[in-house]
């Protein structure tokens, strides 16, 4: 171990530290060690690098940070680049209870973090999670939010007194008594913020909150976190994909990049310039696809007009995206276009569901009536709130649930009477989480697996499991396990064991949950040349609405377990009964074109592309395609 | 949305509900005692009733639970019955079935040990439905003195035990869709076995790493001692169970002991 220590200036520079002998370190006087840390701060960290137990590449390098009282930092970047590992060192979680090699200085509300024990905390930091079934402990409201004061050995009528006011901000009065698992998503994850803001901490962290909710969750979560920050004035440092919905109530952002920080500043400098990030496996991603959609749109909007692009007033909302367009009008009225037309039913429907009804008790029906058809070659999105019935319709096209004879038909035959082996040739169902459908302990046999079961010759499982690792470019880790892989690549591998016995349905639940914008770009640019080379079907289960927006052509909306529409997106979107009930929220693009549109209905009308939008705005379009 | 097990707990503001853990506690160790230490069929029948009444009316435990809970005992219990009945050797000729003489002790012998396991199934059934584990969880530190860590262990161990359950679930759906067809036999449980071992070793540690996080960051383990707000007490309810399931379980020791119990029995026959 290699300590110095600095007693002139009254502090314990902790490089080099092995925090595996953390317990030798004499620690200085908390009125000494306050000193330390930058007046004023909430976090004042000081080039510090980061390498997991057992792990030689740092996961952190040098990181340096400061964060003032009752600021709002948003932290991005690509999967990998460090940023939840940052946040574990926010409350000495890095590197008491994940150890491995910290170096540098890290102080949290004055405290060091080397020297402070993780509980010690408590009163000062609280951290929330992404997963709220793996973050709460209890199974009552109530006991939820007592728990970290009753550690503490608060008294218990204090206790109750600060579990009705943290209940009480987060919207959740009069919820004390009921049982965890009777709320939806949202509830729970309100309920672990109400957990942590019971002890009053000065700094709330937060990582991916909303990467498990449906779009009216997320926005209750961030409704909380934005009266927290302004009204009660709590500092915040959170790690969130949703940039949509975050742009306008964040003080600050910073990119972080392969262990890095690469950008530190307001948001409106952040989301003007493109920058270069990296994946977890190397390759380059631009930094915009974690950009808010109405700062791409004035990007992409200023480009087209030739005009600089906007830093100071880059437009971070949809209301000052309105404003920023009205200033970029260029020629004259365009010509009427014609209303995109619904897609005909095809004339062989790839599949029938007729009047579905399906319960696992009799009087409690999961879904009333479902009527739809999936012709070939469609991209079909599948909305809804959770807990709408989404995933048991799909479960029941691949039998997972059994469904009553006659309600579903594959082509001319009944489902119902098809083998489970049988349906999974003609329908690949891709699981939210990857790594629970892995049979074996190689990425080439998992491939191969549904040929070699089905009898396929030898030489034709080389050579079909070869193509399909080519078109999912794992071709180099055809020898290694699937656990060993990352995120984006276990969810590829994935795909690929259902393509290679070329599906007509592929139904995808929840593709882009706890991934980023890019990501989601790539799986579904992997869907689109399926789509090309063999016409399969694509039916996904998303509350991605850009997604949904970019990639669809169709849209079915599930609410209670009935079936609400059957449309375009765009269709959907413009309905707002609709997505209201179906706890959606239009993309910015729409609603940004929506505005526009009223005002100048001669120029522009309702769209889901941006190109199209600038195109109308700057009047190239038509030109342009 | 999955259909739930019958074993766990649900809320509920019945008589048993409202009694504390360690009391249930100390019902289902009574239980438990009387059913091991009778012999006897006529006792087991009331020590069986004596439970399904407490299940129906004092734990308003609906019978279809109670036959979803049990169902697949109750055909053990039965076959355990009439298995013993034919192959235990007895005195007393009862009734004759088919010519294969029935003996009145093994009958009654029979039925007694069958009784005995069902009694025992359906009293843990009443404690599990009744009992939230947490309380019993804060009973065990705030009454018998154990650390609250090795309770919260305890208690956490309970409350994940759904979530693996449910975890399995998606995992086998998840293989079936691969292709995976579930095959009866020791060999093919085992591969099975071998195949969800990984993902759900992954997905708990995980969720258990997460777990600890949570725990941590909100301070558990600071001090020696937490406070709990509400903690279960024994209320004069507790203490009346309490001393009629002691005094029936002295009573029927005392009388083996001393010899008064005299065998009467239900198949009494010629």
């Amino acid at each position: 171990m290699e300590l110095a220590v600095d007693n002139t200036a009254g502090m314990a520079s902790l490089r080099s530290l092995d925090v595996n002998d953390v317990q030798e370190i004499t620690i200085a006087p908390s009125s000494v060690r306050a000193a330390v840390a930058a007046e004023g701060s909430v976090v004042d960290i000081r080039g510090i690098s980061y390498a997991y137990e057992g792990e030689a590449d740092p996961v952190l390098r040098e990181v340096s940070l400061e964060v003032g009282d009752g600021e709002f930092v948003l932290i991005l970047g690509p999967s990998g680049c460090g940023k939840s590992t940052l946040l574990q060192v926010l409350n000495g979680t890095i590197p008491h209870t994940l150890r491995g090699r910290l170096e540098g200085d890290a102080f949290v509300c004055g405290k060091s973090v080397v020297e402070t024990r993780v509980a010690s905390f408590a009163t000062e930091v609280g951290m929330v999670f992404q997963d709220p079934e793996a973050q709460i402990i209890n199974t009552l409201v109530r006991d939820e939010v007592r728990f970290g004061l009753e550690n503490l050995c608060r008294p218990a009528d204090e206790i109750v007194a600060r579990q009705t006011e943290a209940l009480a901000f987060v919207g959740l009065d009069g919820f004390g008594d009921r049982s965890i698992f009777d709320l939806s998503g949202g509830q729970k994850q309100r309920v672990s913020v109400a957990a942590v803001l019971a002890a009053r901490p000065r700094l709330l962290v937060l990582d991916e909150p909303t990467a498990n909710l449906d779009p009216n969750g997320m926005a209750e979560i961030f409704g909380v976190l934005r009266r927290l920050n302004r009204e009660s004035g709590t500092t915040i440092v959170m790690v969130e994909h949703r940039v949509d919905e975050l742009a306008d109530c964040v003080t600050r952002v910073v990119m972080m990049d392969r262990g890095s920080i690469v950008f530190d500043g307001d948001p409106r400098s952040a989301f003007s310039q493109r920058r270069a990030a990296h994946s977890e496996e190397g390759d380059a991603v631009p930094s915009s696809a974690w950009f808010p959609q109405a700062a791409e749109f004035a990007l992409a909007l200023a480009d087209a007009s030739g005009t600089p692009a906007p830093s100071d007033d880059l437009p971070l909302n949809v209301d000052e995206a309105v404003r920023f367009a009205e200033d970029h009008f260029a020629g004259g009225p365009r010509a009427a276009l014609p209303e995109r037309a619904a897609i005909p039913a095809s004339e062989k429907p790839l599949l029938t569901v007729r009047n579905l009804s399906f319960g696992y008790e009799r009087k409690q029906p999961i879904l009333t009536d479902i009527n739809f058809t999936l012709g070939e070659g469609e991209i079909v999105a599948l909305c809804g709130r959770n807990g709408s019935g989404k995933t048991t319709l799909a479960r029941l096209l691949v039998h997972i649930n059994a469904p009553p004879p006659g309600t579903l038909m594959l082509g001319e035959r009944d489902i119902t009477g098809l083998s489970a082996r049988d349906i999974s040739a003609e329908i690949g169902y891709v699981f939210q989480n990857p790594d629970h459908q892995f049979v074996t302990d190689r990425v080439w046999d998992e491939i191969a697996y549904g040929l070699v079961v089905r009898g396929y010759a030898d030489h034709a499982i080389e050579e079909r499991v070869g193509e399909v690792l080519d078109i999912v470019d794992l071709k180099r880790y055809r020898d290694k396990s699937p656990f060993s892989l990352s995120l984006g690549e276990r969810r590829r591998l994935s795909v690929a064991t259902m393509l290679v016995l070329e599906p007509r349905l592929l139904v995808l639940d929840e593709p882009t949950i706890g991934q980023d914008h890019e990501r989601a770009q790539l799986l579904m640019g992997l869907m689109a040349r399926l789509r090309e080379r063999y016409g399969t079907t694509i039916l996904m289960i998303t509350h991605d609405v850009r997604l949904v927006a970019e990639w669809a052509d169709r849209a079915l909306v599930v609410s209670g377990g009935r079936l609400l529409f059957d449309g375009l997106p765009q269709a959907m979107f413009a309905n707002t009964d609709l997505i209201e009930e179906a706890g959606l929220l239009a993309p910015p693009v729409f609603e940004i074109s929506c505005a526009l549109a009223a005002d100048r209905p001669d120029r522009v009308q309702p769209t889901l592309s941006l190109p199209h939008l600038v195109d109308m705005i700057t009047g190239t379009e038509g030109r342009s395609a | 949305m999955n259909r739930s097990t019958a074993f766990q707990f649900r809320s509920g503001s019945s008589f048993f509900h409202r009694l504390d853990p360690l009391t249930k506690l100390a019902w289902l160790v009574a239980i438990s005692l009387l059913a091991f230490g009778a012999y006897i069929a006529w006792v087991q029948i009331l020590i069986a009733l004596a439970v399904l009444f407490t299940a129906l009316a004092l734990g308003r435990i609906s019978p279809l639970v109670i036959f979803r809970g049990t169902w697949l005992f109750g055909i053990a219990c039965v076959s355990f019955w009439v298995i013993q009945t034919l192959t235990l050797p007895g005195t007393h000729v009862a009734f004759t079935v088919l010519g294969h003489p029935i003996y009145a002790e093994s009958a009654d012998y029979a039925l007694a040990s069958a009784l005995r396991i069902y009694t025992i199934i359906l009293s843990s059934l009443v404690f599990v439905r009744t009992t939230d584990p947490r309380e019993l969880a804060i009973a065990l530190v705030t009454q018998m003195r154990v650390p609250y860590r090795v309770a919260y262990a305890f208690f956490i161990a309970l409350r994940i035990v759904p979530t693996i359950e449910a975890e399995i679930k998606t995992i086998r759906a998840a293989q079936a869709v691969r292709g995976v067809v579930r095959k009866r036999g020791l060999a093919s449980r085992i591969g099975e076995m071998k195949r969800y071992a990984m993902p759900l070793l992954v997905g708990s540690l995980r969720k258990a790493s997460m777990m600890v996080m949570s725990m941590e960051s909100r301070a558990f383990g600071a001090y020696p001692q937490r406070t709990f707000v509400e903690s279960p007490r024994m209320t004069v309810a507790s203490y009346a169970v309490m001393a009629v399931m002691l005094a029936l379980v002295v009573t029927w020791y005392g009388a083996l002991a001393f010899g008064y119990v005299h065998s009467i029995y239900v198949f009494s026959g010629a």
